[in-house]
């Protein structure tokens, strides 16, 4: 009470001296429905959310860039091409993305309006924001009458909906191309669209004699895997309230009964410890498991500012018995060393008889902006990268990440060949763990946790406040 | 009728009057903008701890999607998470100030004693060289900690050098956390406490402390009865400036694993940003604080004149054959690793296959070395670049540089010209309330921690009417802001030294006022008012905290080399601190040769 009013005097105080002069405050109510519909699943991970994109066009009062992109989806590429050149010709193109690759990819896409019209030139800046930074830079850009970034490449589904489609910042555009690989239309489909989907999975250094056989031998005494912090990542956490989902939830079950009955009695107090939040929290029969895993995981992870260090961490000789959850296709930039080697990590669900989930996918999306300078450049740099194998090459060369056009990834798979890239020109199989076997058994045998926008936006105040409370193990050890 | 007409006239008249003194026009002038570009940002952060922010928590609790409310105070100070997100990182806030300041004073402290008032060898050496963990971006000694200290078997990662040459295990308090954390900031601020305090002790009168050795007074009592309080006023100062600046510091806590406002305004930010501007406010209120801490200890000072700074008599400690030459090697070994060992280890990570990866060092195989971090021209084929780049060709990093060195030159200029003629106005007009007040406003941003200044500059700039978010213009708004003080407050000091008198005779002779200030005034204080441009120049170059909020990342080198350092990818991050080191190593010789004046200039050997 002391507390309650005491706050409530400070904001008084405070208030005093700043709200002059702050204008009307006419509030709004909030569209509660976090994301839409999801009945429409493109392949190839499109984990969708909201269905701002039907409201979008049903809206009577469309922005200029709402038309620009009615219109754009009944066009094909090369359609797009040519507007994209009328449009931006001589011009700067500003993008903004979670992923550092677009940079790599609008030098393809202009060497491809070059090869329609070989006097088109632009120049291009490609920014990466990063500790959650992009949401606030679209904000700010959102303010102008026209913006800075024509169109965005970005991750988490659920601030996506509520900060960035709610308030109308960003629009989704689907290209003819990809919706009719999906076997679907523009009109039909639902949700946002996904460039690709990136994995990250479980591994460990297999220097000691450490074994990871099962999902919950990562969160057992002792155990401290790596991973990216989940306030400083925030698709961490969604990865955190995704276990909560009845499937999951249930893959953790699974691999609970797994167990030998040591490890189960060492687990099983914790799982009765937050069997009554599992209730209070709505979760399903299964969600004391996945409460339990999620508990002893924020409480055991060695936070670390990237997935980059937490690779070079692990392919150390080292970092003997240590584990973490890292992007899959961070193996790609390791340099054999006497002290370096990428054999001396193990991705656990490879293993023969690992039990449990394998990793987490989640979902790079495509928008353009609402105030975008150039639309139709926008729109067609995002057709030119879901719906062309040399559009998605700057992601599609490295392992780890699947198009969301099967088409494209089929493609990208015969030229890159992923699933033998461990294998050294001899044909030899030189390092098991960069044979990437692709995004179907990932999301089936390898049992990958996929980002659904629309759950996470939902649990995000109620499984999200309850991990809050907890001490992640950084914070204990203050 | 004619008594309101000579009312106007006297008012007039009196206005004139007023305006004819270039001082008070400056001190109008600046009064103005200062109060505006001060006060503005902080109405911006608070009004915005009442707004509702769309997916936020105050969206979720009122049910509301844009309106006010008072919920963000009510969650963050009543919530179950009100131990997590607020009282928390504010103790660990209020620790790791303290004892970086204890640690700064300490050093530097010690430092500035010793090569003020004893026979030390190697002062040329040691003065120059001591500044240097100022110069350096300040997370960078904590990842040179990290390097240095983390090991498998204490912090779950793989080991640092001293762990793989030596098998040395450091425990987890000095890995990870406040320790680590305070002793990061302490280095990175005892160049602070080494000017400040070496200073005083440069022109101390030692006459005190010779007549109470006269008087057999022990030596423990002269140093706690005469010595302490006559440098106190500078400690006061180093704890002004350390504890404000290390209560905005980012980087190093957020390195270190240190929960603190700072770090937490970051996390918290995403989910609730409202209660962050809460915490950012919570900082300023402290900047507030020791701004009335600093104009107490002002007042303080007038206890101390004896400190004049007129007395020749100046009588050095003899620490024996011995002493001298052991204490001189001693701080060379420590400034060796405060300031040497960093920049080696920078240069050689640039060489290494893998980030951290030191394999060549205990197999001997130079083999294991490179240059791909350099010369690597495309970023098409997979060369262990993680996608981008050399640093030669890294369009990036170069461009980041020139826009580092827009800010930096500009702020420079522009806080350096204002903050000489703020200083130049107020010792004019000491007596004036509105010169305090003007003095005050100029030197608040510098007590308010950075990251709170970033913040409240992002929120007043990024709305629908200006919109400057990643924008050059407001960069150098906000360090021309922040870094007004560094020029007003060394222009002020050296100001109260020249006496009226002179400039009173370029009156007499009529010389117009810029005449005065360009042939007398200027060339007095010299190497004051350039200081004065260094220093905003300086720490510009390498500013995280105050522009993290207000760019991106590869907009400017501090931003680029953050990126890189969280990426993990420290060849890029060496290089970008190497970049950073010459400039400022460059720049300072520059006008070193040219001016005489120099940051530890009047301490050293010199």
């Amino acid at each position: 009470m002391k507390k309650n009013v005491l706050s409530l005097v400070l904001a008084c105080v405070i208030t005093a001296g700043s709200l002059v002069g702050c204008g009307g405050s006419g509030s709004t109510q909030a569209t509660t429905a976090p994301a839409g519909a999801q009945e429409t699943q493109a392949e190839g991970g499109g984990e969708t959310g909201g269905e701002s994109q039907k409201a979008q066009a049903d809206s009577a009062d469309l922005s200029e860039t709402d038309k620009i992109i009615q219109e754009a989806q009944g066009m094909t590429m090369e359609e797009l091409a040519k507007k994209a050149i009328e449009e931006s010709n001589g011009k700067t193109f500003y993008g903004v993305g979670n992923s550092s690759r677009g940079k790599s990819a609008l030098p393809l896409f202009i060497e491809y309006l070059q090869s329609i019209d070989p006097s088109y030139t632009m120049e291009y800046e490609w920014q990466q924001p990063k500790n959650n930074k992009i949401f606030e830079q679209l904000s700010a850009d959102s303010l102008k009458p026209q913006g800075t970034f024509a169109m965005t490449l970005i991750q988490d589904g659920n601030q996506i909906e509520s900060k960035m489609v709610q308030t109308g910042i960003l629009k989704t555009f689907i290209p003819k191309e990809w919706a009719e690989a999906n076997g679907t239309t523009a009109e039909e489909y639902e949700g946002y669209l996904p460039l690709q989907t990136l994995n990250k999975v479980f591994m460990f250094n297999n220097t000691g004699s450490a074994v990871y056989m099962n999902c919950w031998d990562f969160i057992e005494e002792g155990s401290h895997p790596l991973f990216m912090d989940i306030d400083s990542e925030i698709v961490g956490k969604n990865f955190l309230y995704m276990l909560t989902e009845d499937q999951y939830a249930g893959w953790l079950k699974e691999a609970y009964d797994a167990l030998d009955a040591d490890k189960q009695a060492y687990f099983a107090p914790v799982i009765e410890e937050v069997s009554a939040d599992a209730e209070d929290l709505g979760l399903g029969e299964n969600g004391k498991y996945a409460l339990a895993w999620i508990k002893l995981w924020v409480e055991n992870y060695n936070a670390q500012t990237d997935d980059g260090p937490i690779c070079n961490t692990l392919v150390t000789s080292s970092a003997t018995d240590q584990s973490g959850l890292l992007v899959y296709s961070k193996l790609r930039s390791v340099e054999e060393s006497a002290d370096v080697s990428k054999n001396n990590i193990t991705v656990a669900a490879y293993q023969d008889g690992y039990e449990g989930i394998g990793g987490y996918g989640y979902c790079h999306y495509l928008f353009l902006t609402d105030n975008s300078p150039l639309p139709w450049t926008a729109c067609a740099f995002i057709s030119y990268m879901t719906c062309t194998e040399e559009g998605f090459s700057a992601w599609g060369k490295d392992m780890g990440g699947y198009s969301s056009n099967p088409e494209v990834m089929e493609a990208t798979e015969a030229t890159y060949q992923h699933s033998r890239g461990g294998y050294n020109e001899a044909g030899e199989n030189e390092f098991d763990c960069e044979n990437d076997r692709g995004y179907d058994w990932w999301t089936t045998e390898g049992k990958l946790v996929l980002e659904d926008p629309e759950y996470c936006a939902d649990v995000s105040f109620t499984v999200g406040s309850w991990i809050e409370m907890l001490t992640k193990y950084a914070d204990s050890a203050q | 009728m004619e008594k309101t007409n000579r009312r106007r006239v006297l008012f007039l008249n009196s206005v004139r009057t007023y305006l004819s003194k270039p001082q008070n026009v400056i001190l109008l002038l600046f009064g103005i903008v200062l109060t505006f570009t001060t006060v503005a940002p902080i109405v911006a952060i608070v009004k915005d701890t009442f707004t509702i922010h769309p997916g936020t928590i105050d969206a979720h609790l009122t049910g509301k999607a844009s309106g006010y409310t008072c919920v963000n105070y009510i969650d963050l100070f009543t919530s179950r998470l009100a131990r997590t997100n607020l009282w928390k990182p504010l103790l660990n806030t209020l620790l790791l100030s303290g004892l970086s300041c204890v640690i700064s004073i300490l050093y530097g402290g010690f430092f500035a004693f010793l090569v003020t008032r004893t026979n030390l060898k190697f002062k040329k050496y040691l003065s120059s060289i001591f500044i240097f963990p100022y110069i350096m971006p300040q997370w960078t000694l904590a990842v040179v900690w990290q390097n240095l200290f983390n090991s498998n078997q204490v912090t779950g990662t793989a080991n640092g050098l001293l762990a793989a040459l030596f098998g040395f295990c450091a425990p987890q308090w000095w890995c990870q956390g406040l320790f680590p954390s305070a002793m990061v900031l302490g280095l990175h601020y005892a160049p602070f406490a080494y000017i400040l305090i070496g200073g005083i002790f440069r022109n101390m009168d030692a006459n005190l402390e010779e007549a109470a050795t006269i008087l057999d007074t022990p030596r423990w009592k002269t140093m706690l009865c005469i010595t302490l309080p006559m440098i106190k006023p500078a400690i006061l100062s180093t704890i002004l400036l350390v504890f404000g600046s290390a209560m905005g510091s980012y980087p190093v806590p957020h390195y270190l694993g240190l929960t603190t406002l700072s770090t937490k305004y970051i996390s918290l930010n995403s989910k609730y940003t409202g209660e962050a501007s809460i915490l950012a406010i919570i900082m300023m209120i402290f900047g507030v604080a020791i701004l009335g801490l600093n104009q107490a200890s002002l007042k303080s000072r007038k206890n101390y004149t004896t400190v004049t700074g007129k007395s020749g008599q100046l009588s050095k400690i003899n620490l024996g054959r011995v002493g001298k030459y052991g204490a001189g090697v001693i701080f060379i070994v420590l400034t060796f690793f405060t300031s040497i060992f960093p920049i080696l280890l920078f240069a050689l990570e640039t060489f290494l296959p893998n980030p951290g990866d030191y394999s060549f060092l205990y197999t001997g195989d130079m083999s294991n070395l490179t240059a791909k971090w350099w010369l690597t021209s495309e970023n098409i084929t997979e060369n262990g670049l993680y996608g981008q780049m050399g640093i030669l060709y890294n369009s990036t990093i170069w461009s980041a540089f020139k826009g580092t060195l827009l800010v930096a030159v500009s702020c420079s200029l522009i806080a350096g010209t204002i903050g000489t003629l703020i200083g130049y106005a107020v010792s004019k007009n000491r007596r004036s309330r509105w010169a305090g007040y003007v003095n005050s406003m100029a030197f608040l941003p510098y007590l308010m921690p950075s990251i709170a200044v970033g913040a409240a500059f992002f929120i007043l700039f990024s709305n629908d009417k200006i919109n400057l978010f990643n924008t050059y213009t407001l960069l150098i708004i906000a360090g021309t802001i922040k870094y007004i003080p560094f020029a007003s407050r060394s222009a002020l000091n050296s100001m109260l030294q020249i006496s009226g008198e002179i400039e009173e005779a370029a009156i007499i002779q009529n010389l117009p006022w810029y005449k005065r200030m360009f042939r007398i005034i200027i060339p007095i204080q010299k190497s004051a008012i350039i200081s004065g441009y260094m220093l905003p120049f300086m720490t510009c170059l390498r500013e995280l905290s105050l522009f993290l909020l207000l760019c991106t990342q590869g907009f400017i080198l501090s931003t680029t080399l953050d990126y890189f350092d969280e990426m993990g990818l420290y060849a890029f991050s060496s290089a970008i601190n190497l970049i950073l080191i010459v400039t400022i190593l460059f720049f300072n010789t520059v006008v070193n040769k040219l001016t005489g004046a120099s940051l530890d200039s009047g301490i050293g050997g010199n």
